[in-house]
């Protein structure tokens, strides 16, 4: 079981992801957005890591899913493959066409609005740690394929640019009734508050992370990478030990699962 | 009345240059798209003044860099010169960075007879074919904008 991790120009979270993708049992390669797109096809499932691909240039995930390699993976995505695509991934998916809805740009992860006593208390980037609650069912997702829904994931974000927009009316009410919204934004209690710091970007409907309609692609704001093993839990955390799982693990497990299970 | 800045790198503008090589490589306008530059637009709204180039000057040395940037005001109304297709991307949804810079310009600065901040990127598209417009148009859905947040018009130049 073999994962491709891209890597475009800008990436910066490959290495962390490998190292994920590897803990949880697969093998695991770094694939260059100017190697032969057609050797993609060897691969059982794809990652998407996060930074700032082209420096963000014309905005974030513009440039990048303009590059043959995302053609490729939306033959891949087609076929049913699982991709997983995380912050600038995850941005680079919705500027591909991929998600939410195959074939066209439907939304936008616009500039972080954070919004509190309904006044605007901050814009643009920002880092913390987040709880997410798992709005899908079991097996429905490829990237959250073991997790039970309602549980609720430490997962840390790092963006300026998580805002989900749509102008397409009723596109997230269809979502929402497909199973597609996997993550939301929640507190300890796993209560969604649509205001900041809950809803950490001003996302609609504190929406964290989405799939395709078919389920195989997920695109999240959050790093699970970052929240892998338990020791990189913050320091607050009474579940910091230097020896255990982390909540961010459960993504990884999730796609090999859906791999084995997709044989 | 509104106050025009036009805002350019006189370094190499790295944005505008990748914009041009995935036009020309993965979007193939390699044949009709000779150039791409690039400008940042602020146009601000203000109360009416006796001075208003002198105001310009003011807002440049909050908005413009001038070790890497330059500067043209215009007041009221904007036009460029012929050769290229100005496309203005700017956002329909709120724009953050302009609340930002208003606030800075009369909250910070004092400048009180400031009454709105619009900001936009101007795209210059250097096309040889018969049909500019009609171009840009696809170039601007194609990569330069995300309808789901921004909006685009063609600019008249001085030719129109």
């Amino acid at each position: 079981m073999k994962i491709a991790v891209m890597q475009f120009p800008g990436t910066n979270c490959e290495h962390e992801t490998l190292v994920s993708v590897r803990t949880a049992g697969m093998e695991g390669e770094i694939f260059r957005w100017n190697r032969p797109e057609q050797e993609l096809s060897q691969f059982d499932g794809y990652i998407i890591p996060g930074g700032f691909s082209y420096q963000d240039r014309v905005r974030a995930g513009a440039i990048a899913s303009k590059e043959p390699v995302m053609d490729a993976l939306r033959e891949e995505a087609a076929s049913g493959k699982p991709i997983i695509g995380i912050c600038n991934g995850f941005q680079i998916l919705v500027e591909s066409g991929i998600l939410p809805v195959p074939g066209e740009v439907s939304m936008a992860l616009a500039q972080n609005v954070m919004v509190q006593g309904k006044k605007i208390v901050r814009r643009g980037y920002y880092c913390a740690w987040t709880t997410l609650r798992h709005e899908a069912d079991p097996g429905r997702c490829a990237g959250s394929f073991l997790i039970d829904k309602g549980a609720l994931l430490q997962v840390p974000i790092a963006h300026a640019e998580g805002n989900l927009v749509t102008v397409r009316d009723g596109l997230v009410q269809e979502m929402n009734d497909q199973g597609q919204v996997v993550f939301r934004y929640c507190d300890w209690q796993g209560r969604i508050l649509k205001e900041f710091p809950v809803n950490v970007n001003g996302s609609t409907e504190n929406i964290a992370g989405i799939c395709n309609p078919e389920g195989n692609v997920l695109g999240m704001m959050p790093h699970p990478e970052r929240a892998y093993f338990a020791w990189q839990l913050p320091s607050s955390d009474p579940r910091k030990k230097v020896e255990a799982p982390g909540p961010g693990r459960m993504i990884f497990e999730s796609m090999k699962r859906y791999i084995e299970v997709s044989r | 009345m509104k106050i025009n800045l036009r805002v350019w790198l006189v370094i190499p503008d790295a944005e505008a240059a990748t914009v041009k090589n995935t036009l020309v490589r993965r979007l193939g306008y390699a044949d009709v798209l000779k150039d791409v530059r690039k400008e940042r637009l602020f146009s601000i709204e203000v109360e009416e003044t006796d001075d208003p180039l002198e105001l310009a000057g003011r807002f440049a040395r909050e908005l413009v860099n001038e070790n890497k940037e330059s500067y043209l005001a215009s007041v009221d109304s904007l036009k460029f010169d012929d050769g290229f297709v100005p496309v203005k991307v700017g956002l329909h949804i709120e724009d953050g960075e302009a609340i930002s810079v208003m606030n800075r310009l009369v909250h910070r600065l004092g400048l009180t007879m400031v009454r709105g901040v619009e900001k936009a990127t101007i795209w210059k598209l250097y096309l040889q074919t018969p049909d500019k417009e009609a171009v840009a148009r696809e170039i601007a859905e194609r990569l330069l904008i995300n309808p789901n947040k921004d909006r685009y018009q063609i600019l008249p130049t001085s030719k129109d």
